[in-house]
């Protein structure tokens, strides 16, 4: 029979004390709305859940001269009502405002929807085109992690069971500052994204200075297209160049057929996706 | 078994009772009587377990009662207490917005809400207000004409 205790560390030291003890028996909780869906199917049982949604320490998006930091209890509203976000990192902006539905977001967490690591996650794409990094710590250890490194297989990140993430940051840049979010879902709101992608640039004298590309729902984890990215440095912005990215995006996606659409559909519209926003920034420049 | 104690407050009331840590804010509050606050798909999908904590909508099912302790609960029955509550429910009625009524307390309680915050909305933001409540019967028309007809008289 399924038996759970529940905890509520008031500071970050006190959490990861419990986490330290407990090991593989604590579930960490905050906004619940992967968690308690996950414990009525029985995917999560006799555990004790740590409750860390009174900790302020891990609150609180802060805008410094060179980076952003976001605490990884922040809510997805607070991400869309960010000024912050929305001047330094407009593609997460983006994102927010189509993940789920107003109601979750006042529940959902970014640091939950990273340690969920769903193929699809929308907080995920556009932190990875953000090329944020994760801090994370354990008892009497921290750490930098590359958001790149931390998704290994859909539901898997290499966030061990005494460790939490205590901050996600991006730096302020140019390419930071210029990038656009997409969201191909079966309907409006409430959607697992069929696909999804994020791409930031920054163009110098009608050049691709820089690009980082990021897709979801199309491999086991969010990836990076770089590949693609690699094709694109340097190259002169025009619509035959877009033409021939398209066939790299098809070629360097690895989607899989599932209940929402075929992998057939999902590299098809992979190219259309990259299309619509790498057009959707060019035009803007 | 654990069980741990739950102290709220519900539309005003104060609740006291025990529960256990896997129970849902939801499952807790019809417990206690507060069954206008209804049971849909226990997913964060349907809406219909709607709450208002601290002027933010809550998908109840998706929140542990433990979360909740020590904090005040609005649900539908505590918005028909306010005007704005009130006139939203008449304007479901004249309106045509109700068919089974099923969806009703939870899209009130989130109209309610937005409207606090945002009087005078356009018909595409109510639509997005309301994108988290899922209506089975009406196709949402009615329900928009509704919610939009109270803020054109909110305007005036």
């Amino acid at each position: 029979m399924s038996q759970f205790k529940y905890v509520s560390p008031k500071t970050k030291d006190e959490a990861l004390e419990i986490l330290q003890e407990k090991k593989s028996n604590a579930c960490i909780i905050a906004g619940c709305s992967n968690v308690l869906p996950n414990i009525r199917d029985k995917k999560i049982v006799s555990k004790v859940l740590v409750d860390i949604s009174d900790i302020e320490e891990l609150k609180g998006i802060v805008g410094e001269k060179d980076k952003i930091y976001i605490g990884p209890l922040t809510t997805i509203t607070e991400l869309v009502n960010s000024e912050v976000i929305l001047k330094e990192g407009n593609v997460l902006h983006q994102a927010a405002e189509q993940f789920a539905d107003p109601i979750v977001r006042n529940s959902a967490t970014v640091g939950g929807n990273l340690v969920d690591a769903s193929p699809a996650a929308d907080m995920a794409v556009p932190l990875l085109t953000l090329d944020a990094i994760l801090k994370i710590e354990s008892v009497g250890q921290k750490k930098d992690v590359q958001l790149r490194d931390f998704f290994i297989g859909p539901g898997e990140t290499i966030l061990q069971e005494d460790e939490i993430i205590t901050g996600i940051e991006f730096e302020s840049s140019n390419i930071n500052k210029n990038g656009c979010f997409i969201k191909l879902g079966l309907r409006k709101a409430m959607a697992i994204a069929v696909a999804s992608i994020a791409v930031n640039l920054e163009i110098k004298e009608n050049k691709i200075a820089q690009v980082r590309i990021v897709m979801g729902s199309v491999a086991p984890t969010p990836i990076r297209l770089t590949a693609t990215e690699e094709f694109l440095k340097d190259k002169e912005v025009n619509d035959e160049l877009i033409e021939k990215a398209i066939d790299k995006v098809r070629e360097e996606v690895n989607p899989i057929s599932d209940i929402r659409a075929s992998e057939e559909y999902r590299r098809y519209v992979s190219g259309i996706l990259f299309k619509r926003a790498f057009k959707k920034l060019t035009l803007a420049n | 078994m654990e069980e741990y104690k739950v102290e709220l407050t519900v539309n005003g009331e104060k609740i006291s009772s025990l529960a256990k840590p896997e129970e849902s804010l939801l499952k807790f509050l019809r417990r206690n009587g507060f069954t206008e606050v209804k049971c849909g798909c226990e997913k964060g999908e349907c809406g219909t377990c709607t709450v208002i904590i601290n002027k933010k909508t809550v998908k109840s099912c998706i929140m542990l009662a433990l979360q909740a302790s020590g904090k005040e609960i609005l649900t539908a029955k505590g918005v028909e207490k306010q005007e704005l509550g009130r006139k939203l429910q008449e304007s479901f009625v004249n309106t045509g917005a109700i068919q089974c009524g099923f969806c009703t307390p939870g899209i009130i309680v989130t109209a309610k809400n937005y409207l606090d915050q945002n009087p005078v909305p356009d018909r595409e933001e109510i639509k997005k207000a309301i994108s988290g409540n899922l209506c089975r019967c009406t196709g949402y028309k009615k329900i928009v004409d509704a919610i939009y007809d109270v803020a054109v008289e909110n305007q005036k």
